[in-house]
């Protein structure tokens, strides 16, 4: 199955930051449809029937999320959610700088969808030129009227404001990024109440992916019956799959779903010559490994569940037999306790502990034991945890300490040795 | 410098400015042309005194000014949100820009204008590895070490940096020209080893490519601008969370353990948060004494794991 450009298309080819170029592209005519021709209801019928799930992490259909919100509570808000940090991800960033104007009108048909006037761009701080570039297609989508008061002549208000992080893993939560966005410390929130209930300044909100809203611009063009025609029963549409580590050509690659996992290695080029496949993190630095018996797996949200993963947010990371799995589950454990938010005790302290032992097997000075205590010390951190980070920190590393057992026990050394 | 000097130094500026030798280019830069360039002699020493003092007490004055300066773009910022209390971030960032660290005037001033107090705007500046509340090299280098990038080199760039800059993750070179960090994965992993220079990317790193981007930092041609620099950095920008451990001292829930070279727990009597010190850096860097005290804390963490699993049945 080859690579479908939907959200992709025209990258590389043409300048789309430039609002004539996207314009010309039939850029910002979905945005001026859903205004003078459709009712917000509309838009929320499309997005459900579509099929279209979060493609940030989480896969929670997007009509869904949208239909929690009461319709007695304003004003309400929505979010887009560009603070992509999960290890191994880079699509939003690439949307982000190559085609602003695409996440702009994704933003605004979202927003019509859930009728709200104010909706934010919560951008991660690191992204300091894709912040610009949004701001100028803002600018310059403002100054063409896409933006701002009565809209199209619709009677239709709505405003966008960009907001930039300052560097914190943790905001890419929905309740961190809101509490971020109130001027708070990044820490997520106690749940329910959901943010489609109580989100920011308290009031009902849709936090939704970068992604997730761009691809509401296709299907507005094209019909939820076209997204929904592709890919697997439960898995609907297409997905960019970031895909990088040990693959000659690693790059974003736009999927249908269900593509098989070996067809995702062998867009971005395979294998380096000589070298032999080891595993694949499928879902970004949250998920767990899959291996050779997986290859020929589609790579969709149910199938990557039912081999003991998940899709995630399409972090795509290849391993080859030259990986160090002791030092990469190392890397990953570190990550998360560098990126604990410091709330939840199970995952502060387990995350830094591990990471600790995990460094002394990486200098081969393990201890007996440490094989079994890292198995048993990151099974009880998840689940005990306000978000998911904390039970991000285990699939990874239990799925390759069963699979390489000995790379880990190889590192510990006799107890005798030790005194 | 005069003890005198120093004196006015501490009164006038308060902590963040306490260790500072220099004082504002800015400043500096005014005198300098106040003064039409021309020094000779004792004339210049006395001179070079005189405005290290008063460099100082404009800093402060300075802050007052740039207060006034960005007062009307932090109400633009306010503005733009529902709750004031939002603009938190934008406004630090502005101030951050223009000061090239967060100074403890800048949060003071955050937290009058969002009226909120001091201690929260710094609880919320703290939170984020972007902002800087002490000052830093003129360049930031944020390597990344996420997964992609170590398992494509990571790992030899990030020695190659250190080794020809001569300083660690962290750390800020003696001219305030470098600051160096280790950063967690970038977004860019199909352009492994990236990094970012002053939140600037640059992909693809090879030896010979960082070589060529600290040559032309260092020649002042560069093509990303430096970072405004008001103060000379320190030799770290990280305000270390737990001071005594560096320094050695116990912390205060140590004292129930009677031999001082075992597992000191810190805030329990049942010791129990103490490998980060003893598992690695002594075992690692002190050798035998404390190899025991690991051995005891394995123990502690054998128990923690039984405990979370009678609390999981």
């Amino acid at each position: 199955m080859p690579v479908t450009k939907v959200l992709t298309a025209g990258i590389g080819e043409a300048d789309l930051r430039d609002i004539e170029t996207y314009r010309q592209r039939g850029g910002y005519r979905q945005w001026e449809r859903a205004v003078r021709e459709l009712q917000p209801a509309d838009v929320l019928d499309l997005a459900e029937k579509s099929g279209l799930r979060g493609r940030g992490g989480a896969a929670f259909p997007t009509g869904r999320k949208w239909s929690f919100l009461p319709s007695e509570k304003h004003p309400r808000y929505l979010v887009c959610n560009c603070d992509e940090a999960e290890p191994g991800t880079f699509k939003d960033h690439m949307l982000l700088e190559e085609s602003p104007h695409l996440v702009l009108e994704g933003m605004l048909i979202g927003s019509y969808g859930i009728a709200c006037h104010h909706a934010f761009i919560y951008i991660r701080g690191e992204f300091k030129r894709g912040y610009e570039i949004f701001c100028a297609a803002l600018e310059e989508a403002r100054a063409a009227g896409y933006v701002g008061k009565n809209v199209f002549g619709s009677g239709y208000d709505i405003d966008v404001t960009v907001h930039r992080g300052a560097g914190a893993y943790i905001c890419g939560e929905e309740t961190g990024l809101l509490n971020s966005l109130e001027g708070k410390r990044g820490e997520p929130r106690l749940k329910p109440p959901f943010p489609a209930i109580e989100g920011l300044y308290g009031m009902p909100t849709v936090v939704n992916n970068v992604e997730t809203l761009a691809y509401l611009v296709p299907i507005m063009e094209r019909g939820a019956q076209w997204f929904s025609s592709v890919g697997t029963e439960r898995s609907k549409g297409y997905k960019i799959v970031s895909v990088s580590g040990h693959v000659r050509n690693p790059g974003n690659y736009e999927v249908a779903l269900g593509t098989t996992v070996r067809e995702i290695i062998e867009l971005a080029g395979g294998l380096r010559p000589g070298r032999t496949f080891a595993a694949v993190q499928p879902g970004g630095g949250s998920s767990a490994c899959i291996f050779e018996e997986h290859l020929d797996w589609p790579y969709d949200y149910e199938s990557m569940t039912k081999a003991g993963s998940m899709l995630g947010s399409g972090g795509f990371i290849v391993f080859d037999d030259t990986t160090d799995f002791v030092n990469a589950a190392y890397n990953l454990v570190r990550f998360f306790g560098h990126e604990s938010c410091g709330q939840c005790t199970p995952c502060r302290e387990g995350s830094s502990w591990m990471e600790r032992v995990l460094e002394r097997l990486v200098r081969h000075r393990g201890i007996p034991g440490d094989y079994e205590m890292l198995l048993r010390v990151s099974g009880s951190i998840t689940g005990l945890n306000l978000c998911a980070l904390g039970d991000s920190i285990e699939p990874f590393l239990k799925s390759v300490m069963l699979r390489f057992p000995e790379a880990f026990r190889s590192r510990i050394v006799a107890e005798t040795v030790a005194r | 410098m005069s003890g005198e000097t120093r004196d006015v130094m501490s009164r006038k500026l308060g902590p963040t400015c306490g260790a500072t030798e220099g004082g504002s280019e800015e400043a500096e830069q005014q005198e300098r042309s106040r003064d039409g360039g021309a020094t000779s002699g004792s004339e210049a020493s006395r001179r070079t005194a005189r405005r290290k003092h008063q460099t100082m007490v404009e800093a402060e004055q300075n802050f007052a000014a740039l207060l006034e300066r960005l007062r009307p773009e932090c109400e633009t910022l306010m503005a733009r949100y529902e709750q004031k209390r939002s603009a938190l971030l934008p406004i630090v960032h502005l101030f951050q820009g223009h000061q090239g660290f967060v100074s403890l005037e800048a949060m003071n001033a955050a937290a009058e204008m969002l009226e909120m107090s001091p201690a929260e705007v710094e609880a919320v500046v703290s939170f984020y590895t972007l902002l800087y509340r002490r000052p830093v090299g003129k360049y930031v280098l944020q390597v990344c070490r996420g997964l992609s990038c170590s398992i494509n080199g990571a790992e030899d760039i990030m020695a190659y940096f250190r080794e020809k800059l001569g300083i660690g993750h962290l750390e800020t070179t003696g001219d305030g020209l470098f600051s160096y960090e280790e950063v967690e994965c970038l977004a860019a992993c199909d352009r492994a080893t990236c990094m970012e220079v002053n939140l600037e990317f640059v992909y693809d790193l090879t030896p010979a490519k960082v070589d060529e981007l600290l040559e032309s930092i260092r020649a002042g041609t560069y093509g990303v601008a430096p970072m405004t620099q008001t103060l000379p950095p320190g030799r770290t920008w990280e305000i270390a969370q737990n001071d005594q451990i560096a320094s050695g001292r116990k912390s205060p829930g140590a004292v129930r353990v009677e031999d001082p070279d075992n597992a000191g727990g810190v805030g329990d009597a049942s010791g129990t948060i103490m490998l980060d010190h003893l598992i690695n850096r002594d075992v690692y860097m002190f050798g035998r004494t404390n190899e025991r005290a690991v051995v005891d804390s394995r123990a502690v963490v054998e128990t923690m794991g039984e405990r979370a699993d009678h609390a999981g049945h």
